[in-house]
């Protein structure tokens, strides 16, 4: 298997895991938000805040991975 | 006084991180190539626009009196189709750098950090309200 061949192959590989990989976060990051702000509504605007600025580092980490894919494909076509 | 790590704080990451990339369009142009400059602060206001939706989108759907659904569904569609389709298209101009799109991508997230960091360091989340400490030494 040639350089070309690995990477168009592994580039899209990459982004499914990354995407696959970004939705468990969040599911996860959110799901247990409501949880906390189900059990303690007082703290439920801190809870947001912590909430939504997690969803935005992993949202980026996918944008990362979506940037590389287009660099990868590039250095294909 | 402290603000609180409440959601105005998103509120105040942008308008802070909207001065930082003014200051960088105007002081980056006269010592970096234009179009670098230009491309960070694209992926800078892209990121921006991205967060801000981000958090009107969560702010609508998760309420006390519950979701609005027409608002959660008109900033869905802002941020997922036309939102990635706009990042998609600034990936695309031929005089932008991939990496200086980056470095604008993650401005924001870097204020969040710092702005957090400073937090932390400072304790400011720790301290207890005025009224609440002037009851305990009462």
């Amino acid at each position: 298997m040639d350089f070309q061949a690995m990477i168009s192959l592994g580039a899209p590989m990459g982004l499914g895991l990354a995407a696959v990989g970004s939705a468990y976060g969040i599911g996860r990051a959110v799901g247990s938000a409501m949880e906390a702000m189900g059990r303690q509504p007082e703290a439920a605007a801190k809870i947001q805040t912590a909430m939504i600025i997690g969803a935005a580092f992993i949202e980026a980490l996918t944008i990362y991975v979506f940037i590389a894919f287009f660099i990868a494909m590039g250095k294909v076509g | 006084m402290t603000a609180s790590m409440d959601i105005s704080f998103i509120d105040r990451t942008l308008k802070t991180t909207a001065v930082l990339i003014l200051l960088f369009l105007a002081l980056g142009s006269l010592h970096f190539p234009f179009y670098d400059v230009l491309a960070v602060v694209s992926g800078a206001i892209w990121s921006i626009i991205n967060l801000y939706f981000l958090a009107l989108l969560v702010k609508a759907t998760i309420r006390p009196e519950g979701p609005d659904k027409a608002a959660a569904l008109v900033f869905l569609f802002i941020k997922v189709p036309l939102l990635y389709l706009a990042g998609y298209f600034l990936i695309k101009v031929p005089m932008f750098g991939v990496g200086y799109l980056v470095i604008g991508f993650s401005v924001p997230l870097a204020v969040i950090f710092l702005k957090v960091l400073g937090r932390v360091l400072l304790g400011l989340d720790n301290k207890k309200p005025n009224h609440e400490s002037q009851q305990e030494a009462a």
